[in-house]
C-alpha cells in the first residue's frame, strides 16, 4: 500500500513538470496523468499551477510549498511543524547543547522589544554588566522593533571575538545605556545544581537536550562529595517551566532515581507502534534518599514524563502546581536538504497507563507562588488544553495553572514546602494553609 | 449563470500565457519546481503514514492550499464545493427563499425584518419574531449560516417555520412557499424633494440593472428641469464584480476609460472604456459618498468618477484594496479565488494599500460607545498585503448613524447640490470609527457579503 502511493506521487510530480515546461498548454494532459494519483494532490498540483501561471506577481515557489507545508501541519496539531534547513540547524544546536559564538543572554519579547530575562553568570554579558529587565533596543544599527525574538538572537550570535553593539533602555527613567560586547563561545547548561540548606541536593534542569543526562551525573557525583552521601537528607528536582526536550533524556535520568518498573510507553496509530522503556538496574544514581519534583504550567513534554513516571512508582513527592499536558511525542524525519519535519507521531503513557494530554499532572502538594502585582495574570501557563487543534482526550480536559518562579529563592515558596518536606514536616502539615505557603 | 460571470470574469484577466517555445529557462524553472512538489508529495506522504492519528487527506490537501494561498495575499482563497455555492448565489443576488432578514441572539434566530413584497411579508411575519423551529427541526444549537440555509431551497417549496413572538411569548406556526427573492443591491429615494439619492450596498449581478432602473423610476418622480442631482452612495460598500462596477460608472459618463487592470505581464492589460449611450444621468451634478468601509468595486466607482471630474467625492478615505480576483472554477472541487490583477484608475494610479481621499472629508459624529471599537484599517494593515509604496496605514472612519438627520456625510451631500455650499472639512479625526454593524443576514445570502467574483471586502 505504502508502495503504491508513492508511485501515485511520483507519476503525479512527473505530470507536473510536463504542465510547467509547457505553461497552460498542456494542462489537460497534466490532468489526465495526475487522474490516477491521489485525488487530493492532484487538487494541490491543480491549484499550484493555476497560482504559478495566472497570480498577479510571479510567486516564490519555495515560499508557496513552504506556506502550504505549514497550512497542512497546522491543522494537525500545535506541535507538528516544518523545518527548513536553517531551522533544522538551529534545533538540533539547541538540541545538542552545543556552543555558539554569543553574549550569554536569556532573552524574551515584550511589547516588540527584547527583554533581558537574565544575563548567564560568567558570560562577556554578565561581565559587561547588562541586567535582568534591560530592554534592548538596537543591535549593531538594527533597531530591534520589527524583529522576530529569533532575528533578534540570530544578530546577537555570531563569530567568537567578533563585537556587537547593544543600546539598552534601563529602569523606570528609560535611561539609554550603549554596550560593545565581545561575544564568546556560550555553552548552553541544561543542568544546574547546588547544595540547598546543606543538607539536600538540588537539581535544576531547563530542558532536555542530549547534555542533560550528563548534567545530572555531575550533579550527583558532586553531591557524593559534598556534602557526601551520609549527610545528604534528599533531593529536590526541579522541573518547573521545563519545556521538555528528548524522550531518551527524560528516560534516562527517570533511571537515575529509580532501578527497576516501566517509565513510559508510547503508542503510534497501531497496536504494534507501541514502545516500552523500562529501568534498567545498576544506574540508579540516588541511593534511594528521598526525592522531592517540583512542577509548575511550565513544566511540560519529558518533564512530565519523569514527574510522571516519579510519581506513579511513588518514588517522588511532587509540589507546585499542575503541569502544562503535553502528552504527545514528536519525531523528526529527515526530508533530504529540505530540511526535516517535526511531526507528532505517539502519545505517550505513564506507567500507570495515564495519558497526561491535555490534563497535565497534579501535583502531590499543590503550592502556589506569591505573583507580584504587576506579574499577575501574565504568568500562568494556558496549558495543551487552550492550545487550538490539540489531541483530544476525553471529557475531562483541564487548563493550565501558573507558571512563575520567583527570582529571590527566599520567596519561593514552592522550593520552601520541598526543603521542609525533606527535613521532615509532614505532608499534611504542608497542605494546611500558613501565611507564606498558599495551598489550593 | 453564476459560472457564466465567472468564467466571463476570468475572461477578463486570465488569458493563459501561451508559451511558444520550451526555452532552457523553462526547463530550470521545471526542474526547480518538481523539486518542490516533491518536497510537499514527501511531506504528505510521511503524514499519512506516520502521524499519531489517521489523517483525513481532504482536510490535508485543503489545508496546504489554504496554507499556500494565504503566503500569497489576504484575498487569494480556497472555496470548497458548498462555499462555491454559497459564493454563487451571493454574487448572483437571487435565491429562492423567504425573504426574511435574521440576525442571531443569544443563540436565538431572530427577525430583524422581513422584506417587502415577499413570501414573508405577505405571511405576515414580523420584526422581532424568533424562529424557534424551521420545518421541526428547533432552532437551537443551529448557528446562523445553518438556520438560514434550512429556509433556503427550492422556488414554490413549503417551508415550516415555528415562531415566538412578542412578550407573551405567542407561539405561531407558518407555512410558507419560498419564492424568487432578490438581494435589492441599490435602493434608492427622493431627498429632499428634488435629489436623487441611491445606495449601492454590494455589487452583484443585479447591480446595473437596479441602478437603471432607480434612475428611471427617480426621473419620473422629479422633473428634469427641477432635478437637483445625484448622489451615490457606496460608504461601506465591500465590492463585488468588476464588470458591474464599469456598468455602474458607466451610467454616468458617455466616453473615456474607466478602469484598466494589470496582470503579471504586459500583454495581460486590460482596458474597460465607456460606451456611448450608457450614460443615463443627463449631465446632473453627482455626489459620490464613500468611507473606510468601500472597497474594491466601490474604489473602481468612485476612482473613476472622481479621475473624471464628474462627481464630488464627500466622507472618509476608502479602504485601499487595488487588485482584482479571477475566480477558477475546480469541477468537483469548489473553486479557487486567485489575485490575478491590479487595477488602475482613469489617470493610471493604483489606490492599492492607499485608499481614494474624498475631495472633501466630512466625518461622522460617532457615538460614544461605538468610539475608537470599529476603526476600518484597511488594506495596507493586512498582513501580506501586495506592496504599493507610500502607503496609508493610518484607520479611516467607516461609521454611518442610522438617522438620516444625523449623517453629515450625507447633509454636507446635500448642502452642496441644492446650495452650492463646499462643504466644511472636519479635522477632528478623533471620530474615526466603525463599520456599520450589518449582522443581519437575508435568509440566504449575507447582507454584510464580502465581495464575490472579482473585487471583494478584505476581512
Amino acid at each position: 500500500m505504502l508502495h503504491s502511493m508513492k508511485k501515485g506521487l511520483s507519476y503525479l510530480a512527473v505530470g507536473i513538470v510536463t504542465g510547467v515546461a509547457l505553461a497552460g498548454a498542456s494542462e489537460g494532459a497534466l490532468l489526465a496523468v495526475a487522474a490516477s494519483a491521489n485525488t487530493g494532490v492532484t487538487l494541490f498540483a491543480n491549484v499550484f499551477n493555476k497560482v504559478r501561471d495566472n497570480y498577479a506577481e510571479k510567486p516564490d515557489d519555495d515560499k508557496l510549498v513552504k506556506g502550504a507545508i505549514d497550512g497542512m501541519l497546522a491543522s494537525l496539531d500545535p506541535h507538528s511543524t516544518y523545518f527548513d534547513p536553517k531551522s533544522l540547524q538551529d534545533f538540533q544546536t539547541s538540541m545538542r547543547g552545543e556552543e555558539f559564538g554569543g553574549l550569554g543572554l536569556e532573552v524574551m519579547m515584550e511589547d516588540g522589544l527584547v527583554k533581558v530575562v537574565s544575563p548567564i553568570d560568567d558570560t562577556p554579558a554578565a561581565r559587561a554588566g547588562l541586567m535582568s529587565g534591560d530592554l534592548v533596543t538596537r543591535i549593531d544599527d538594527t533597531p530591534v522593533k520589527g524583529l522576530t525574538l529569533k532575528e533578534a538572537v540570530d544578530k546577537m550570535r555570531g563569530a567568537a571575538k567578533s563585537s556587537v553593539r547593544l543600546l539598552v533602555e534601563r529602569g523606570a527613567n528609560r535611561d539609554l545605556k550603549e554596550y560593545t560586547i565581545v561575544r564568546e563561545i556560550i555553552h548552553v547548561q541544561s543542568v544546574r545544581s547546588h547544595l540547598e540548606s546543606g543538607d539536600i541536593g538540588y537539581i535544576r534542569i531547563t530542558q532536555f537536550n542530549q547534555e542533560a543526562y550528563d548534567g545530572v551525573r555531575k550533579a550527583f557525583d558532586h553531591f557524593r562529595t559534598d556534602p557526601g552521601s551520609s549527610r545528604l537528607r534528599g533531593y529536590i528536582l526541579d522541573l518547573r517551566n521545563n519545556p521538555g526536550g528528548l524522550l531518551n533524556q527524560a528516560v534516562e535520568i527517570t533511571n537515575a532515581f529509580v532501578d527497576s518498573g516501566e517509565i513510559v510507553s508510547t503508542r503510534g496509530r497501531n497496536a504494534d507502534q507501541e514502545q516500552r522503556y523500562s529501568a534498567r538496574p545498576g544506574v540508579n544514581l540516588s541511593q534511594d534518599k528521598p526525592l522531592v519534583v517540583l512542577i509548575n504550567g511550565g513544566s511540560a513534554s519529558a518533564s512530565e514524563i519523569v514527574s510522571g513516571a516519579l510519581q506513579d512508582l511513588k518514588r517522588a513527592t511532587l509540589i507546585g502546581t499542575r503541569s502544562f499536558g503535553k502528552g504527545s511525542v514528536q519525531t523528526i524525519l529527515p526530508l533530504g536538504d529540505n530540511g526535516a519535519l517535526k511531526l507528532t507521531t505517539a502519545r505517550y503513557y505513564t506507567p500507570s497507563g495515564r495519558s497526561i494530554q491535555a490534563r497535565g499532572i497534579e501535583p502531590d502538594i499543590t503550592v502556589l507562588e506569591n505573583i507580584p502585582d504587576d506579574l499577575r495574570g501574565k504568568v500562568s501557563s494556558l496549558g495543551e488544553a487552550s492550545l487550538f487543534g490539540h489531541l483530544k482526550n476525553g471529557s475531562e480536559e483541564e487548563k493550565g495553572s501558573d507558571a512563575y518562579v520567583p527570582p529571590d529563592k527566599d520567596k519561593d515558596t514552592q522550593l520552601q514546602a520541598a526543603v521542609s518536606l525533606l527535613h521532615g514536616a509532614t505532608l499534611e502539615s504542608l497542605k494546611k494553609p500558613a501565611t507564606t505557603v498558599t495551598v489550593q | 449563470m453564476g459560472l457564466g460571470v465567472v468564467i466571463g470574469a476570468a475572461a477578463t484577466v486570465a488569458a493563459p500565457q501561451a508559451l511558444s517555445h520550451i526555452s532552457p529557462a523553462a526547463y530550470a524553472a521545471a526542474a526547480d519546481t518538481y523539486r518542490q512538489l516533491n518536497l510537499f508529495g514527501d511531506v504528505f506522504d510521511k503524514i499519512r503514514n506516520d502521524y499519531v492519528e489517521k489523517p483525513d487527506e481532504a482536510k490535508l490537501i485543503e489545508a496546504a492550499i489554504n496554507g499556500m494561498l494565504a503566503s500569497l495575499d489576504p484575498h487569494s482563497s480556497y472555496m470548497d464545493a458548498k462555499a462555491f455555492k454559497d459564493m454563487q448565489v451571493q454574487t448572483k443576488g437571487e435565491f429562492g427563499g423567504l425573504g426574511i432578514e435574521v440576525t442571531q441572539e443569544d443563540g436565538l434566530i431572530k427577525v430583524v425584518t422581513p422584506i417587502d413584497d415577499t413570501p414573508a411579508a405577505k405571511a405576515g411575519i414580523l420584526s422581532g419574531d424568533v424562529i424557534t423551529a424551521i420545518d421541526d427541526t428547533p432552532t437551537q444549537g443551529l448557528t446562523l449560516d445553518q438556520a438560514v440555509e434550512k429556509m433556503r431551497g427550492a422556488i414554490n417549496s413549503p417551508v415550516k417555520l415555528k415562531v415566538v413572538r412578542g412578550p407573551k411569548k405567542e407561539a405561531k406556526d407558518f407555512t410558507i412557499v419560498r419564492e424568487l427573492i432578490r438581494v435589492q443591491s441599490v435602493r434608492s429615494h427622493v431627498e429632499d424633494g428634488d435629489i436623487g439619492y441611491i445606495r449601492v450596498t454590494q455589487f452583484t449581478e443585479q447591480t446595473a440593472d437596479g441602478l437603471k432602473a432607480a434612475m428611471e423610476k427617480l426621473k419620473t418622480e422629479v422633473p428634469a428641469d427641477k432635478f437637483k442631482g445625484y448622489i451615490l452612495d457606496l460608504r461601506n460598500n465591500p465590492g463585488g464584480l468588476l464588470d458591474q462596477s464599469i456598468d455602474v460608472v458607466n451610467s454616468f459618463i458617455d466616453r473615456g476609460e474607466i478602469v484598466s487592470t494589470r496582470g503579471r505581464t504586459p500583454d495581460e492589460t486590460q482596458r474597460f472604456d465607456a460606451r456611448p449611450g450608457g450614460d443615463l444621468s443627463g449631465g446632473k451634478p453627482l455626489v459620490v459618498l464613500i468611507n473606510g468601509g468601500s472597497a474594491s468595486a466601490s474604489e473602481i466607482v468612485a476612482g473613476a468618477l472622481q479621475d473624471h471630474k464628474r462627481a464630488t467625492l464627500i466622507g472618509s478615505r476608502s479602504f485601499g484594496k487595488g487588485s482584482v480576483q479571477t475566480i477558477m472554477p475546480l469541477g468537483q472541487e469548489g473553486a479557487l479565488r486567485l489575485t490575478t490583477a491590479r487595477y488602475y484608475t482613469p489617470s493610471g494610479r493604483s489606490i492599492q494599500a492607499k485608499g481614494i481621499e474624498p475631495d472633501y472629508k466630512v466625518l461622522e459624529d460617532v457615538p460614544d460607545d461605538l468610539k475608537g471599537k470599529d476603526d476600518m484599517k484597511g488594506e495596507a494593515s493586512l498582513k501580506g498585503h501586495l506592496a504599493n509604496g507610500d502607503e496609508d496605514t493610518s484607520a479611516s472612519q467607516a461609521y454611518v448613524p442610522p438617522e438620516e438627520k444625523d449623517d453629515k456625510q450625507l447633509t454636507a451631500a446635500i448642502d452642496l447640490l441644492e446650495h452650492g455650499v463646499k462643504p466644511v472639512e472636519t479635522t477632528a479625526a478623533k471620530a474615526d470609527a466603525a463599520p456599520k454593524p450589518e449582522a443581519a443576514k437575508s435568509d440566504a445570502a449575507k447582507s454584510d457579503a464580502p465581495a464575490p467574483a472579482e473585487t471583494g471586502k478584505p476581512n
